[in-house]
C-alpha cells in the first residue's frame, strides 16, 4: 500500500502524540515538543499540524470535559488511528533498515565514542 | 471571554489563600488578568466556529503559564501574537456542516423557489397571465425593434474595409444655394488616387442612368437597378463573386455583371459566363460573372453592373458626376486628405471655373460661393447621408431613436405592471413571509424567491414572445418594408443577448416587490397590524401614470402623424392628379412617338397626351440649370434652379394653371427659345412683369452654349417636389423629353382601356408595356410617412393594451380587497352606481395627471417631427383633448369592467365570507 507521506514536523506531531496517551491535546504537545525536541512551537503550528494530520486520517479526536482552568473550555484530545500507527512503524522501519545498511565507520564520529 | 469570572479557580488550584478572599482581589485586577481584548475578538471573528473552543482553550491555558512565568505584559503581547499566527486557512475554513447548507443559491433552494413560484402562479392565475401576457407582448415588440434596429446600424458595416472606406462628395455653397451632391466630379477620384499617397484605392460608380430595358434574344424586361463600375468594385466592396474572378471581371469595355437572381432570370440554370445581353441603347454586352445578390443592408443594390469602360464620361470637374469611394491606406487619417482638398480645388479647378461661370476662382469664393470636395465613411451613409443624387433613399437615424425609446418604453410599462400586480397582492404573500420568517428565512432567501418568481414569468414570457414574432415577422416585414428573418434572432450572439436582458428584465420587474415584501416585520405582518398595499399605493399610482403618459403620448403622436399624411394628400397640389396615366420608358419608341401619340389621341377616352420625362411624383428625369438675369456679364448673379423639359401639351395634360401670358405655341417657331416660369421663380428673379423678361442660361461654361429665353407665361405654383420641401423656382424650357409619357382619360372601364393602350404599345415596339397611375406615386412619395404612421398606431394600440392590462389587474385587486367595505355599504344602502363610482375614481386620477403631463411633451416631440416638412399642419388643442377622452374612455372601460363586477355581488356572499 502506498503510504502517505508525513512532513517531518507532522511526523513529530505524531510520535509526540502516541508518547502522550490520554493527554494529547494542543498545549500540552507543544510543550511536550519543546522538552523533548528543544523547539519552542507554536500552538497554531501544532494546531495545524493536528489538523492535517486528522484529514490524513492518521489521528481522531474528541473533546474532552470541561476543565476549569481553560475557562471552563474542553480540549480536544487526540489519539493515533491504526492508519496512523502503522505509517509511524513504517517510517521506523525504513529507518531501521537504513541505519542497517549504513557500513561501520562510514558516519564521521560524532562524540568522543 | 465571555466569563470574566471563571479564569480564577484555575489559580486558587495552586493558592492557599481562600477562595472568597481571591475573589475581591481577582476582581480588582479583573481587567487586568485576561488577555488583550482585541485579539480575543479577532480570534473570535476569524476562527472557524467548530475549532474556536479548543484553540480558545489552548491559548488560554498557554496564557495563564506565560503569565505565571514571565509576567502579564509578556503573557499579553504573546496572546495577541500566538493569535496572529492562527490566521493561517485551516483555522480560517468553515466546516461544511449538514444542518446550515440553505444558503440562498443551493441548488435545492432554487429548486423550492422554482417550486413555491410555480405554485403562486396557478394559484393566481388571473394576474399570472396578465403579468406574462404583458412582458410576452413587450418582450415581442422589443424584439421587433431590435431587428429593425440593429439591421439600420449594420449598413456597409460587412465589407473587410469599412473602417477606412469614404464615399467622395461635393459640398459647397452658390449664390445662397446649399451644394450638397452625393457624388464626384469625374476625374477627381483618379485624381486622388494618383496624386494622393494616403488613398490606396478609389472605386467609382456610374448609376445615374439607372434603368435600362434589357433584351436577352427576344425577351426584354425593364431593369431599374443598374450600374457601371470601375474593375476594382469587387475589390473594394466586399460583395463575393459567384463566377469570374474580382480583379478581372469589369476591365473590358462592354462586359457586364449580373447578381444571382438576375442571371437566373435570363439564363436560368445555363452557365452565364460568355453569353451577351443588350443593355438599352448602350448595345451589347458580354457576361463575364455572377455576383451575390447584395445584401440588404447596403447603401446601393445594383443588380446589374457594367465596366465604367463602356460608358464615354465627361472629363470635367464641374460639370459632371460620379459616386466616388476611396480607400484609405490602413492608419492614414481622412483628416490629412480633407485638409489638402483646397490645394486639389485650386489645382483642378480654377481654369474651369473660368469657362463655366466667367469668374476666377477667388472672385467666385469672395462672393461668399464655395465649392470643395467632402467624405462620408461608407457606414456613415444610410443613417446621416442626404445628399442631392443619393443611390437609394436612405434611412434615418431619427426613426432609429424614435423606435428604440418606444421598445424600451413598452418594456417598461410591462414590468410596472408586474410590479404594481405583486405590490398590490402582498397582502396575501404578507403573511406568508411572516410565517417564513419566523420560521428561519432570511431576508436574503425571500429575496431570492420572489426574484425566481419573477424570473420564471420572464422566462415564460420569453419563450411566448418568440413565439409572437416568429408569428408577426411577415407581417411586421410588410409595414416596415424590410426582409427580417426569424433566424437572425435565433443566430450567433442574438440569443445569449436576449437570455440575458430577459435575466436583467427578470431582476428589474421583481426586485422592487422582492425587497418590498421580503422587509415586512413578521411580528406586525402575522398581528395584521401592517396596512399592507396602502403604503405603496402612491407609488402605484405613479406608475399607473408612467404608463398613461407613454400610452397617451403615443397616441397623440398618432393621430398627428396620420392627421399630416392626410393633410399632404388631400392638400391642393396645384396640378389635377387623378385620371392621369403615366407610360413607362416611351423612349423605346424612338422615332415612333409620334406616330404612338397620334394613336393614343385618336381614342375617345383619351383627352391628351404629354412628353412627360419631368412629373411631379414618382420616378421623373431631373435637371438643374445654371441662369443669368443679364448676358455676357461675369459679375451678375448666377442662379442654380431646378428646370423642366415639357411639351405644348404638358400644362394642359396635368391641370397646371396658368397665371399670366401663355404656353407654348407649336406654330411659333421663335417659342424654341420661349420660356415658362413658376410664381417661385418670378419671385426669385424679382421680375414686376415677368412676361417678356429674358433669362440666359449658361449650358456647360462654354461661351457658344449660352443661350437666351424670353418668358412667354408664368405657371400658378404646383408641387413638383414632394411636400417635406418649399416650392422651389422653376424653369420650363420648351422641349420634348421621352423617357416616360403623361395621358389624361375620361373613362369608367379602365381594364378595357389599358388593353387598347397595350394593344397600340405592341404594334409599335417589342418593348415592356409599363404603366402607372399618377395619384398612386405621388401616394408613394408619402410611403415612408405612411410606413411611420402605421406603425406608431400599432405601438401606441400595443401601449395601451399593456397598460391597460395592468389597470385591469390592479382594480380586480382593489376590488377584491375591498369586497366587505363594498358589502357593507350595499347594506347600508348604497346602489350599484355609485360603488362603480367610488372603485373607478381612484383610477381616473393618475390617468388625469399623465394627460396632464404627456401634452407638453408630446406637443413638443411632434412638433420637431413636423419640422421636417415645409407643408405641416398646426398641432390643435383638440388632438390632446380627444387623445385624453380616448385614453380616459379605455381606462375607465377597463376598470368598470371590475368595478361593476364587485359592486354586482350579493351583500350576503361577501359578507359571510369571514
Amino acid at each position: 500500500m502506498k503510504r502517505s507521506y508525513l512532513g517531518e514536523f507532522e511526523e513529530l506531531v505524531l510520535l509526540t502524540v502516541a508518547t502522550l496517551g490520554q493527554g494529547a491535546y494542543g498545549v500540552a504537545i507543544a510543550d511536550e515538543l519543546d522538552r523533548q525536541a528543544g523547539r519552542p512551537v507554536s500552538i497554531s503550528a501544532v494546531h495545524a499540524a493536528l489538523h492535517r494530520l486528522e484529514e490524513k486520517g492518521m489521528l481522531t479526536s474528541h473533546m474532552g470535559d470541561a476543565t476549569a482552568e481553560r475557562g471552563g473550555r474542553r480540549k480536544r484530545l487526540f489519539s493515533v488511528t491504526a492508519l496512523g500507527s502503522r505509517t509511524l512503524h513504517d517510517i521506523r522501519d525504513m529507518r531501521n533498515r537504513l541505519w542497517d545498511n549504513i557500513a561501520p565507520n562510514t558516519l564521521p564520529a560524532t562524540g568522543i565514542l | 471571554m465571555d466569563n470574566g469570572v471563571s479564569p480564577c479557580p484555575s489559580l486558587t488550584t495552586n493558592s492557599i489563600i481562600p477562595g472568597y478572599s481571591f475573589y475581591i482581589l481577582h476582581y480588582s485586577f479583573y481587567r487586568m488578568h485576561t488577555p488583550p481584548r482585541w485579539a480575543d475578538r479577532l480570534l473570535n471573528w476569524f476562527c472557524a466556529p467548530h475549532l474556536l473552543e479548543e484553540v480558545q482553550g489552548d491559548l488560554y491555558e498557554r496564557f495563564l503559564r506565560n503569565e505565571r512565568l514571565f509576567g502579564l505584559p509578556m503573557a499579553r503581547r504573546q496572546y495577541a501574537w500566538e493569535v496572529i499566527t492562527f490566521l493561517r486557512p485551516f483555522a480560517l475554513k468553515r466546516q461544511p456542516n449538514e444542518q446550515s447548507t440553505t444558503y440562498t443559491l443551493s441548488p435545492a433552494m432554487i429548486r423550492n423557489y422554482l417550486t413555491v413560484a410555480r405554485r403562486n402562479l396557478l394559484r393566481n392565475k388571473t394576474f399570472a397571465a396578465i403579468n406574462i401576457t404583458g412582458l410576452a407582448v413587450g418582450l415581442a415588440t422589443c424584439l421587433m425593434i431590435m431587428l429593425y434596429v440593429v439591421h439600420e446600424l449594420s449598413y456597409d458595416r460587412y465589407h473587410a474595409k469599412a473602417d477606412r472606406m469614404y464615399r467622395m462628395t461635393i459640398l459647397g455653397q452658390i449664390e445662397g444655394k446649399a451644394l450638397n451632391i452625393a457624388y464626384s466630379s469625374v476625374p477627381a477620384g483618379p485624381t486622388l488616387a494618383n496624386d494622393y499617397p494616403g488613398v490606396e484605392a478609389v472605386t467609382r460608380v456610374d448609376n445615374r442612368q439607372g434603368t435600362f430595358i434589357v433584351t436577352r434574344g427576344t425577351e426584354s424586361v425593364k431593369e431599374e437597378h443598374v450600374a457601371h463600375a470601375d474593375s476594382n468594385f469587387f475589390d473594394t466592396f466586399s460583395i463575393p463573386l459567384l463566377k469570374g474572378r474580382a480583379g478581372d471581371v469589369l476591365t473590358q469595355p462592354n462586359t457586364v455583371v449580373l447578381n444571382e437572381s438576375t442571371a437566373r432570370k435570363y439564363f436560368g440554370n445555363e452557365d452565364p459566363v460568355g453569353q451577351t445581353i443588350t443593355l438599352g441603347t448602350l448595345g451589347l454586352y458580354r457576361v463575364t460573372g455572377v455576383f451575390q445578390d447584395i445584401p440588404s443592408n447596403s447603401h446601393f443594390h445594383y443588380n446589374i453592373i457594367g465596366s465604367l469602360r463602356s460608358l464615354k464620361l465627361r472629363e470635367t470637374w464641374l460639370s459632371s458626376g460620379i459616386m466616388t469611394y476611396i480607400v484609405l491606406r490602413p492608419n492614414y487619417a481622412i483628416g490629412q486628405l480633407e485638409a489638402r482638398i483646397p490645394e486639389m480645388v485650386r489645382k483642378h479647378i480654377s481654369s474651369e471655373m473660368k469657362q463655366l461661370l466667367g469668374v476666377s476662382l477667388s472672385d467666385f469664393q469672395q462672393k461668399g460661393n464655395s465649392f470643395r470636395f467632402g467624405f462620408q465613411p461608407v457606414t456613415d451613409i444610410h443613417l446621416h447621408s442626404h445628399l442631392e443624387g443619393e443611390a437609394e433613399p436612405n434611412g434615418d437615424l431619427k426613426y432609429v431613436y424614435i423606435f428604440s425609446v418606444i421598445a424600451v418604453f413598452i418594456l417598461l410599462l410591462a414590468c410596472i405592471n408586474f410590479m404594481n400586480l405583486s405590490t398590490a397582492g402582498s397582502a396575501g404573500r404578507a403573511r406568508e413571509v411572516g410565517v417564513r420568517k419566523v420560521l428561519g428565512s432570511h431576508q436574503g432567501q425571500l429575496i431570492g424567491q420572489f426574484l425566481s418568481e419573477s424570473m420564471l414569468v420572464t422566462f415564460m414570457a420569453l419563450v411566448i414572445a418568440l413565439g409572437l414574432v416568429f408569428m408577426a415577422l411577415p407581417a411586421f416585414n410588410r409595414l416596415a418594408g424590410t426582409d427580417f428573418t426569424f433566424s437572425v434572432l435565433v443566430s450567433g450572439g442574438m440569443l445569449p443577448a436576449i437570455f440575458l436582458s430577459s435575466l436583467f428584465i427578470g431582476l428589474l420587474a421583481g426586485s422592487y416587490p422582492a425587497f418590498i415584501l421580503s422587509s415586512f416585520k413578521p411580528v406586525s405582518v402575522l398581528k395584521g397590524r401592517l396596512q399592507i398595499g396602502a403604503r405603496s399605493g402612491w407609488l402605484r399610482h405613479s406608475l399607473v401614470t408612467v404608463q398613461f403618459m407613454v400610452s397617451i403620448s403615443m397616441i397623440i403622436g398618432t393621430l398627428i402623424v396620420y392627421r399630416q399624411l392626410h393633410f399632404i394628400q388631400h392638400k391642393k397640389v396645384g396640378f389635377d392628379k387623378e385620371q392621369v396615366l403615366m407610360v413607362h420608358d416611351t423612349y423605346t419608341l424612338g422615332d415612333k412617338t409620334g406616330a404612338f401619340k397620334s394613336e393614343l389621341r385618336k381614342l375617345s377616352q383619351v383627352i391628351d397626351v404629354t412628353s412627360g420625362g419631368y412629373m411631379p411624383a414618382g420616378p421623373t428625369n431631373h435637371s438643374v440649370d445654371g441662369i443669368r438675369l443679364e448676358d455676357g456679364n461675369p459679375q451678375a448673379t448666377l442662379y442654380r434652379e431646378k428646370s423642366f423639359y415639357i411639351d405644348d401639351r404638358y400644362i394642359h395634360t396635368l391641370g397646371i394653371a396658368l397665371a399670366q401670358g401663355r404656353n407654348f405655341l407649336p406654330a411659333h417657331p421663335a417659342d424654341q427659345s420661349a420660356v415658362l416660369l413658376n410664381e417661385a421663380a418670378v419671385k426669385r428673379f424679382g421680375f414686376k412683369q415677368p412676361v417678356g423678361q429674358q433669362i440666359w442660361a449658361v449650358g456647360d461654361g462654354s461661351p457658344n452654349s449660352q443661350r437666351r429665353y424670353t418668358v412667354v407665361g408664368v405657371l400658378k405654383d404646383f408641387h413638383f417636389e414632394s411636400m417635406h420641401e418649399a416650392i422651389a423656382p422653376l424653369i420650363m424650357f420648351y422641349g420634348e423629353d421621352n423617357y416616360q409619357m403623361a395621358i389624361r382619360i375620361r373613362t369608367g372601364n379602365l381594364p378595357e382601356l389599358l388593353k387598347t393602350l397595350a394593344t397600340i404599345w405592341k404594334a409599335q415596339t417589342s418593348n415592356p408595356f409599363a404603366y402607372s397611375f399618377l395619384n398612386e406615386r405621388f401616394n408613394a412619395m408619402y410611403q415612408s410617412e405612411e410606413r411611420v404612421g402605421r406603425l406608431f398606431g400599432i405601438f401606441a394600440g400595443l401601449t395601451i393594451f399593456v397598460a391597460c392590462l395592468g389597470l385591469f389587474g390592479l382594480a380586480a385587486f382593489t376590488a377584491q380587497r375591498r369586497t366587505k367595505e363594498i358589502g357593507v355599504r350595499k347594506v347600508l344602502g348604497a346602489s350599484v352606481g355609485s360603488v362603480v363610482v367610488l372603485l373607478s375614481r381612484d383610477f381616473l386620477k393618475p390617468v388625469l395627471i399623465a394627460l396632464i403631463i404627456a401634452t407638453p411633451v408630446a406637443w413638443y416631440g411632434m412638433h420637431q417631427w413636423l419640422q421636417d416638412f415645409a407643408y405641416r399642419i398646426n398641432v390643435e388643442w383638440w388632438v390632446f383633448v380627444l387623445a385624453g377622452a380616448l385614453a380616459i374612455t379605455i381606462a375607465l372601460l377597463t376598470v368598470s369592467f371590475q368595478s361593476i363586477k364587485a359592486a354586482m355581488i350579493n351583500p350576503v356572499k361577501s359578507l359571510k365570507a369571514e
